[in-house]
């Protein structure tokens, strides 16, 4: 595939057409998702069945400026921004506990910067990817092993925990602090040329949470936290199915009652008041109702082209830097698809995690196109 | 990229060469890495993608039937049933009677609204200020029900007390949903659910005509009941369905709305009739007894060309948005009471039966009007006979008295009916014969239905004499109109074609149907069921009918400007204990060419002395004074100055407390009544016969039941046998004994 590549692309610039492509398409298809999913909704609560995809489409656009900026912006000049993007994205998620917050079903995920309003957690995404990639350059340019050494380990992945524990103990979302945790991992896994340690921090992490699921499991649930009721729930979905796992089993219906072909785009009916957020966390299962593991296998598929296409364009950039940036993006897809899946098929428990450019959120959406942009333009330097 | 880093550094200084050559080393090392690195990350990615692609077919391989019929049977496709609307009632001028409303009940669904917390202030807030509840009783049910889907907050309101609230909600929700005002929070979770009321604009207007209808569609006596089904539409439905490809498909059939009935009642008639019989009962309320003016009262004006019905009015009347609320005769001792001795259902359906056509009694004198047409058609009368009334006559053993004790010597026809003669319309009843005074009384149609479009008409064929209980002194109560019951409708109708030509028309209230857009469905012809007499007879019957206003009995009923024709009656009830009557008046408007009949019955006038038709009389009298001019029929009598200034004062409608007979017709025969009741009095005194308590209690003694005909003591509720006898001394004096006699005072006076 990557020879092929080459040979499409002109000598005078090499961007990743089939990257751009490929995101045009899951951005047009998404936003034909959203409509399908919400307009049944919107219809009912705002008297406007568009409501959702109008919303979704102002922030498309907005994402795709903020995604022509980063393929003209020298992303080299991104680098000076490092600490600075840590240390914005802190400030950012702190905002969410001031009276500019905006707290929505128990969470403050949200700040109000009066024009509109954005979740920090997903500037601290990129601004982490920024801060890695640059300090990890930075370090092997001091040395070989810099980077290995407890200190060097400290000054890449102290930070990260940081964001992450503020994200998930100031905004409670845990998907996101988990996503910012994999991106870390995963650009130093890249960085370095160890393997035992990561597959023993595997291996650790697993049994951990083969463990918890035990003792969950075996656990009496009364006054058990929220997360534990969750996981219990995930668990054994069948018997909290008017409760906390309603959601889970009504995307399982959805996704099982599609078939191979689906209902065709726009008859799902769970979407009609059964699958909560359908536009939003679980609109995969809604993907499946309506176009079937045909249309899912698809969309899977455009999401491996993507990430792809991110491995090529990291492999092939000399700089280490770039190469770092967009190592980061494609950690940053994988996971958050990954998870969105497993969410949707409950193959782990049920945390709010979006699909990249087919779920709604305004936020998620222009730094993603943002994130895309940097590749795109990391691309234009490959040899 | 490499490349030309690399040669930009080949021209630096020497000593750095092995530093760079290093570097480029580690470079390509950490390429090397990287590229490895990448590959491992690739390849766990792809298998996360396969273990979750193979998720995705596991799940739709293995659940596909399952998951489609657990996402079918959440789905809420049971029917929803659309209510259709009560077709609407209107009188014959296109007035409504009855119609049919949507109403609203505001439901509150918590968890709907509890979606969003910040949704709960906005949304109570709403509600309270709208429909002025009280939000922290509401905040209480919320925190106590967060999860109840279905709470009742206000039952049938109206769409412009509704309406308030949706503007409301319009606006708040459209503030809320621009930028920055998420915190504001959205009016959600309220709906309102769709229902049909029956309104009666008029209230108690021809309360016993319309009938009532609650909210099942179900009517209750009256045009209610009888056309219920006409009224009624189809509920339309909406319902989903599964289609060949197991697809939710939704469908609606609309409701079709009931039909329209356009009544021959004139709305403005019946509030006439209605105004005299409640100013008459309260003028009479609490006078000689505690109650009402009478136990009934009650009048019906027929087209007599056609036979519809144009009024229809009885008091005590109720409230037909009402109807169970009787604490206008009642009080709430007696109420209790009768709820505790379970007459309280008893109680309200005498008050709901229509009085006109579910009750029976004996018709008095104005039954004379149809003894003579029935001995002018026989030729058993031929119009020059003579009658000799000594004051009473002996009929098989029994001495019958006249109404005037002192006889009315010498009468011809003409004066037998003015004078209301018992004795000559006996004598007139024994020429006839009990053959053709039972072959009449089925010309007549009297003892069967006369099939009037209202629920609720009494079957009266066991309470009419037959052949076989017919003996002589039946014959002989039977031509002035005692010893059987009759209802007012059947009276009314056979009075009407006695006037009309003989022509029995089918009374009718309704004269057309029309749809719900005003379309006609049916429209209701005149029926001419038979020809009762000759219109040779008829012709005959006018005048002696005119001449019994004019110069005879029923000279009360006469409204200034008019020459009318009519009969009054008196009828003494059973017991026979000179108590209790039922007085009446029959007639006809104008004498020369008749266009209503009208006939007033007061049942038991709350008086002390109750045999006088004038109390029918003073109503019809009043009523037409009204009515005539209504219908655009003209004066062809001069008026005195009294009488001009009395029809001022009753067309100006100011209803004064005064007596509206005030120009003396009634006054002055009470007068005279007393000295000549006095017999009466003392009959019943003599009698004694404690036989007359359950009059005492209020309650008459027997009714009939309108389903089976059959007679039922009013007390026990069993059937029973009626004493019509007329035997012994002091039963003898039937009829008109009061206001009547005193009219021969007041014409020998004149």
């Amino acid at each position: 595939m990557a020879r092929q590549l080459v040979k499409f692309r002109s000598s005078k610039h090499n961007m990743d057409y089939i990257l751009l492509t490929v995101v045009l398409f899951l951005v047009g298809f998404g936003l034909l998702m959203i409509y399908s999913a919400s307009s049944y909704e919107a219809g009912i609560d705002y008297n406007d069945s568009g409501y959702y995809l109008k919303k979704q489409a102002q922030s498309t656009i907005i994402g795709f400026a903020g995604l022509f900026v980063m393929i003209k912006f020298p992303y080299k000049a991104l680098q000076r921004f490092d600490v600075i993007a840590i240390v914005v994205s802190a400030v950012l998620i702190m905002l969410v506990k001031t009276p500019i917050g905006i707290t929505r079903n128990g969470a403050s995920r949200w700040i109000n910067v009066g024009f509109t309003t954005f979740q920090p957690a997903e500037v601290a995404k990129i601004g982490v990817i920024v801060y890695l990639a640059s300090i990890i350059q930075r370090l092997e340019s001091l040395g070989k092993n810099v980077v290995r050494t407890p200190k060097g380990l400290a000054i890449i992945l102290v930070p990260p925990t940081i964001i992450a524990g503020m994200i998930y103990v100031l905004t409670k979302n845990l998907s996101s602090a988990a996503i910012i945790m994999g991106i870390a991992v995963a650009m130093l896994f890249v960085a370095v040329p160890d393997y035992k340690w990561f597959v023993g921090v595997g291996i650790s992490g697993i049994a951990a949470v083969a463990a918890l699921v035990m003792y969950v499991s075996n656990t009496d649930m009364s006054g058990s936290s929220f997360r534990l009721e969750r996981v219990k729930a995930w668990l054994d979905p069948e018997s909290f199915s008017t409760d906390k796992a309603f959601q889970t089993l009504q995307a399982l219906y959805a996704i099982g009652s599609g078939g191979i072909w689906g209902k065709g785009l726009g008859q799902s009916m769970q979407k009609r008041n059964f699958l909560p957020e359908a536009q939003n966390d679980m609109i995969f299962s809604i993907l499946c109702e309506e176009l079937g593991l045909f249309g899912a296998m698809t969309i899977i598929l455009l999401f491996i082209v993507l990430i792809w296409s991110c491995m090529v364009i990291a492999n092939k950039t000399m700089d280490r830097f770039g190469s770092l940036l967009v190592v980061g993006v494609m950690a940053h897809y994988a996971i958050q698809v990954i998870l969105n899946i497993a969410v949707v098929t409950n193959t782990i428990p049920n945390t709010g995690i979006t699909l990249p450019f087919i779920s709604y959120g305004g936020t998620s959406s222009l730094f993603l196109l943002m994130e895309i942009g940097i590749v795109l333009n990391v691309s234009k330097h490959c040899r | 990229m490499a490349d030309r880093y690399k040669s930009s550094n080949r021209n630096k200084n020497g000593s750095k060469r092995a530093s760079r050559k290093k570097r480029r080393r580690e470079n390509i090392n950490i390429n090397k890495i990287k590229s490895m690195k990448l590959a491992v990350m690739m390849i766990i990615i792809l298998l996360a993608f396969t273990g979750l692609g193979g998720r995705l077919y596991c799940i739709a391989r293995d659940n596909r039937n399952d998951y489609q019929k657990r996402i079918l049977s959440q789905q809420r496709y049971d029917s929803k049933t659309l209510p259709f609307k009560r077709g609407s009632i209107l009188d014959a001028n296109g007035t409504i009677l009855a119609a049919s409303e949507k109403v609203y009940n505001v439901v509150l669904d918590c968890k709907v609204m509890l979606d969003k917390e910040i949704n709960e202030e906005p949304t109570l807030t709403a509600l309270a200020e709208c429909f002025d509840l009280n939000l922290s009783d509401l905040k209480k049910y919320v925190k106590d029900n967060p999860n109840s889907q279905y709470y009742v907050l206000k039952k049938r309101i109206t769409y412009e007390e509704m309406s308030p609230f949706l503007d409301r909600k319009n606006e708040h929700n459209k503030e809320a949903s621009k930028k920055g005002n998420e915190k504001m929070g959205i009016i959600n979770g309220v709906w309102f659910e769709e229902e049909y009321i029956r309104r009666y604009p008029n209230n108690t207007l021809a309360c016993d005509v319309i009938g009532f209808t609650g909210t099942d569609n179900n009517g209750t006596y009256g045009l209610e009941e009888y056309y219920n089904d006409v009224l009624n539409g189809t509920n339309g439905r909406e319902y989903g369905y599964l289609n060949d490809d197991a697809t939710l498909e939704r469908n609606t059939v609309a409701a079709v709305d009931g039909n329209t009935l356009v009544s021959t009642i004139d709305a403005n008639i019946q509030a006439i009739c209605e105004k005299y019989l409640k100013q008459f009962n309260d003028e009479h309320a609490d006078e000689a007894r505690e109650g009402l003016g009478a136990f009934n009262s009650a009048v019906i004006i027929q087209n007599c060309n056609n036979g519809e019905i144009m009024s229809m009015a009885s008091y005590p009347n109720f409230d037909l948005n009402n109807p169970r609320d009787i604490s206008a005769y009642y009080t709430e001792e007696e109420i209790a009471q009768m709820e505790t001795d379970e007459t309280y259902y008893d109680t309200l359906n005498n008050l709901w039966r229509n009085f006109c056509i579910s009750d029976t009694y004996e018709p008095g004198s104005t039954a004379k009007a149809l003894t003579l047409a029935a001995g002018l058609e026989t030729g058993r009368v031929v119009g020059n006979e003579i009658y000799e009334c000594s004051g009473a006559l002996d009929v098989a053993d029994h001495r019958i008295r006249c109404n005037v004790r002192t006889g009315h010597n010498t009468l011809d026809v003409s004066g037998a009916l003015e004078q209301s003669c018992n004795v000559a319309f006996m004598k007139m009843g024994e020429a006839l014969g009990v053959k053709n005074t039972i072959k009449f009384e089925q010309i007549f149609n009297i003892g069967l239905k006369t099939n009037i479009d209202l629920a609720g008409e009494a079957r009266t064929a066991s309470v009419v004499f037959n052949e076989k209980s017919m003996g002589s002194s039946e014959l002989a109560t039977a031509s002035f109109g005692q010893g059987y019951n009759v209802t007012m409708i059947e009276m009314v109708t056979a009075f009407s074609s006695i006037i009309n030509g003989g022509y029995y028309y089918e009374p009718h209230m309704v004269s057309k149907i029309t749809n719900a857009n005003g379309d006609t469905v049916k429209n209701i012809e005149p029926r001419v069921l038979k020809q009762t007499i000759s219109s040779t007879t008829s012709e005959q019957m006018r005048q002696y009918l005119y001449a019994a206003v004019a110069e005879g009995t029923g000279k009360s009923a006469r409204p200034a400007g008019y020459a009318i024709g009519g009969k009054t009656g008196t009828a003494e009830m059973v017991p026979r204990d000179h108590k209790n009557y039922v007085v009446s008046f029959i007639g006809y408007a104008p004498a020369d060419n008749p266009q209503i009949v009208i006939y007033c019955v007061v049942d038991r006038p709350n008086v002390a002395d109750q045999p006088h038709a004038s109390y029918a009389t003073g109503i019809v009298k009043n009523i037409l004074t009204e009515v005539l001019p209504y219908l655009h029929i003209g004066r062809t009598e001069e008026m005195t100055i009294a009488e001009q200034e009395e029809v001022d004062r009753v067309l100006g409608n100011i209803v004064q407390a005064n007596n509206p007979e005030g120009a003396g017709d009634s006054g002055e025969p009470v007068e005279g009544d007393n000295g000549q009741g006095g017999g009466a009095a003392s009959g019943e005194a003599g009698n004694g016969d404690g036989n007359t308590d359950t009059q005492d209690s209020g309650k008459p003694a027997y009714i009939v039941d309108p389903d089976t005909g059959e007679l039922i003591d009013a007390v026990t509720g069993e059937k029973a046998v009626m004493d019509y006898s007329m035997e012994g001394d002091d039963t003898a004096p039937v009829g008109e004994n009061g206001a009547d006699g005193s009219e021969t005072d007041k014409k020998g006076n004149t």
